[in-house]
């Protein structure tokens, strides 16, 4: 198996919220154990490849990402308190965005307030 | 001495003696011994009923001596001397038989010949209780004054503690100025104080106090006397000074662990150690440059050196301090480099109590926190112009990750300091892992074996240097505790001559490893005269004695014989 390059600026183009707290996450799965779709990949691990910057993985779960109800289960249940829903938003926006190109208000640098200095410019 | 009223108690220890010896059977054997006048067998002898049934037989049948057979006297001695005396009989009227270490616990597989066994030593305990003397503890004056070895943070800080309790102090330090490690340190956790700050305050109040005095490039070459009244030989830069002290704090601190060639990419420019790092970051300002880079990434790899089941290098500790040590360097190399990665590879994260906080800090910052598992340690190397590390993240399902970092930190592990010379003087016991060894972590936590000698800091054990100082002040205390009464108590089983029969051969003195004999004249011939203090009641001497003059209280030739001759009867 290659090496999958690890890319710490990615998660700045995903974070368009000063609610975004990836980094929260302690990895302990109790999310992923209360979810009643039973969608095993997220959030966890998914939060994983989006604090390391590993795109393709991010992208090749679009499906998964956009089968979550918001229900908020897994984040009553959260003991590190990670925005778990306002995570998977964001996340939702960035394919939106930077994938299927969908709806250009949000793009990076676009006029939705931002928390002052928490946003870098787009990735490459 | 031979007409003693004795009390002979048997202990079941609930089983543990019982299930192997028949203690009824021992009881039969011995109560008609001469001069036992009461024999029972208790369930616990040390259950508060048991020892209170002692001292009522002592008082009601007149008892002038005692003996219980149980456990091992290093558990139980000192119980019932103390039952002894509440009765009001001399504490070394008593006499300990160790039936279960000895005994039962020896022989689980063949009870018939344990019990045989046990009879004997009950009746030998009964014979050297026969000849028993009241003996009374030896009074040794103390003297006002410690010596601390190692002038690092915590010897610094027991210094201080003793001075202001009234005590003088004499501070030793190997090396050409006092601070250890700390005086290198700049920013330290969790408060962001100066560790250069920390020591330049603990050596102004030193300063301030007439009662300290610190020597630096000096050590401590000689140790002799006792607890309370012990003579020091200094080497201070190359002159020799003697000195009279009550007792000894060693606060020797720590080394700090050397990767070997090539482990974790030691050797390759921008490797470095967390030492290393930390005198990189407090010795320079503005943006960090290594080897004249720039450094715009930082990857931090943890356990190097501990907690090492089977690595060829290294401690099986865990080293204590490095977690939080390293994630504060983190935080500090945050503030000085805007934008900086860092990259923390870890086995497991021991920011603990407190220092929790550090690590949440560090993660909202943007510091990422990689798992490796020791058997597939990450790899470190050179690539163009700079580092690349590659590591199989178990956060991340295992998966193998690779990024490149200007700097790689090696979290190395805190190591024992090697002194032999101090060791050969001293004698303090080690533990496995080099570390100075306490006699009871949570009882006896700053006190060695060696009567009035100290430990305190990383000396001991890996600790931060909070934990340090709080062990400093711990050696301080216990230290004064023993000082500030003026006087000490020593056990009196020591050897004494009889000048009579001694004609000063000097074979004892010759054998004696504490040199606690000298020669001085008595009725106008030369004898041997025991030092009671220094002595420690060895015994070496007694049996090179030609004359037999010379015996150990509490083990007496009598005594001695007695206990034979009474192992010799036949069983019953």
């Amino acid at each position: 198996m290659a090496s999958a390059q690890v890319d710490l600026g990615f998660v700045d183009s995903v974070a368009l919220s000063a609610d975004f707290n990836a980094w929260a996450c302690m990895n302990c799965g109790v999310c992923s154990a209360s979810c009643p779709m039973g969608i095993d990949l997220l959030p966890r691990q998914l939060f994983r490849h989006v604090v390391l910057g590993l795109r393709a993985e991010v992208v090749q779960q679009a499906d998964v990402i956009f089968q979550c109800l918001l229900c908020k289960a897994c984040e009553q249940n959260c003991p590190a308190g990670v925005h778990i829903a306002e995570n998977v938003r964001s996340l939702r926006g960035y394919l939106d965005r930077e994938v299927f190109g969908l709806d250009r208000r949000y793009r990076v640098g676009a006029s939705r307030p931002t928390k002052e200095g928490q946003h870098a410019a787009a990735h490459g | 001495m031979s007409s003693r009223r004795l009390g002979v108690y048997i202990c079941y220890c609930g089983g543990n003696i019982s299930d192997f010896v028949d203690c009824e059977r021992v009881r039969a054997a011995v109560e008609g011994e001469e001069g036992v006048v009461i024999a029972r067998t208790p369930m616990f002898a040390c259950s508060d009923a048991a020892q209170q049934e002692m001292i009522d037989d002592i008082h009601q049948l007149g008892l002038d001596g005692m003996v219980v057979a149980s456990c091992s006297p290093t558990l139980h001695q000192l119980t019932f001397r103390g039952v002894a005396e509440r009765a009001g009989l001399n504490p070394y009227l008593y006499t300990q038989v160790n039936l279960r270490e000895q005994c039962s616990w020896a022989h689980t597989d063949q009870p018939e010949a344990a019990t045989r066994k046990a009879i004997q030593m009950v009746r030998a305990g009964i014979a050297k209780a026969r000849w028993s003397e009241p003996l009374e503890k030896i009074r040794v004056q103390t003297v006002p004054g410690v010596l601390v070895v190692g002038a690092g943070i915590a010897g610094l800080r027991t210094a201080v503690a003793l001075s202001d309790l009234g005590l003088a102090v004499t501070i030793v330090e190997r090396s050409e100025r006092a601070g250890g490690w700390v005086a290198g340190f700049g920013s330290m956790y969790p408060h962001d104080r100066s560790g250069a700050g920390l020591v330049a305050e603990a050596l102004a109040e030193i300063g301030r106090r007439d009662n300290i005095t610190l020597h630096t490039r000096a050590a401590l070459v000689e140790k002799s006397g006792s607890v309370g009244d012990l003579v020091v030989v200094l080497d201070v830069a190359g002159e020799r000074v003697s000195l009279n002290v009550g007792a000894i704090v060693v606060a020797t601190g720590f080394d700090t662990y050397e990767p070997a060639e090539g482990e974790y990419g030691r050797g390759l420019a921008g490797v470095l150690t967390l030492p290393e790092y930390k005198g990189l970051l407090d010795g320079s300002e503005g943006p960090l440059v290594v080897d004249g880079h720039p450094v715009s990434s930082v990857a931090y790899i943890y356990c190097v050196g501990s907690r090492c089941e089977s690595c060829e290098h290294g401690h099986t500790y865990c080293s204590r301090y490095c977690c939080a040590a390293a994630v504060h360097a983190s935080l500090v190399t945050h503030e000085r480099v805007p934008g900086v990665r860092q990259y923390h590879l870890y086995r497991d994260m021991r920011t603990y109590g407190k220092y929790e906080s550090l690590y949440t800090r560090a993660r909202q910052q943007g510091s990422v926190f990689l798992e490796f598992d020791p058997q597939e340690p990450p790899s470190v190397e050179a690539e163009g112009g700079t580092l690349r590390v590659t590591l199989r993240d178990l956060l991340t399902t295992g998966k193998e990750l690779t990024f490149p970092a200007d700097v790689v930190v090696l979290v190395t592990a805190m190591q024992p300091k090697r002194n032999e010379a101090l060791n050969e003087v001293l004698k303090l016991p080690v533990g496995l892992d080099g570390f100075f060894k306490e006699v009871h972590p949570k009882l006896r936590p700053v006190e060695t074996v060696i009567d009035g000698v100290f430990i305190a800091g990383a000396a001991q054990a890996p600790r931060s240097s909070a934990e340090s100082v709080a062990s400093a002040l711990a050696a301080a205390a216990k230290s004064a505790a023993l000082l500030k009464k003026g006087s000490v108590q020593l056990e009196p089983l020591v050897a004494v001559v009889d000048p009579a029969a001694c004609t000063w051969c000097g074979l004892c003195a010759e054998v004696c490893p504490y040199g606690a004999i000298e020669k001085v004249l008595y009725d106008g011939k030369e004898v041997a005269l025991v030092n009671e203090v220094i002595c420690k009641g060895g015994g070496s001497c007694v049996p090179v004695c030609p004359y037999g003059a010379i015996q150990v209280r509490g083990s007496t030739d009598a005594q001695i014989r007695a206990m034979i001759e009474a192992m010799e009867i036949e069983h019953v």
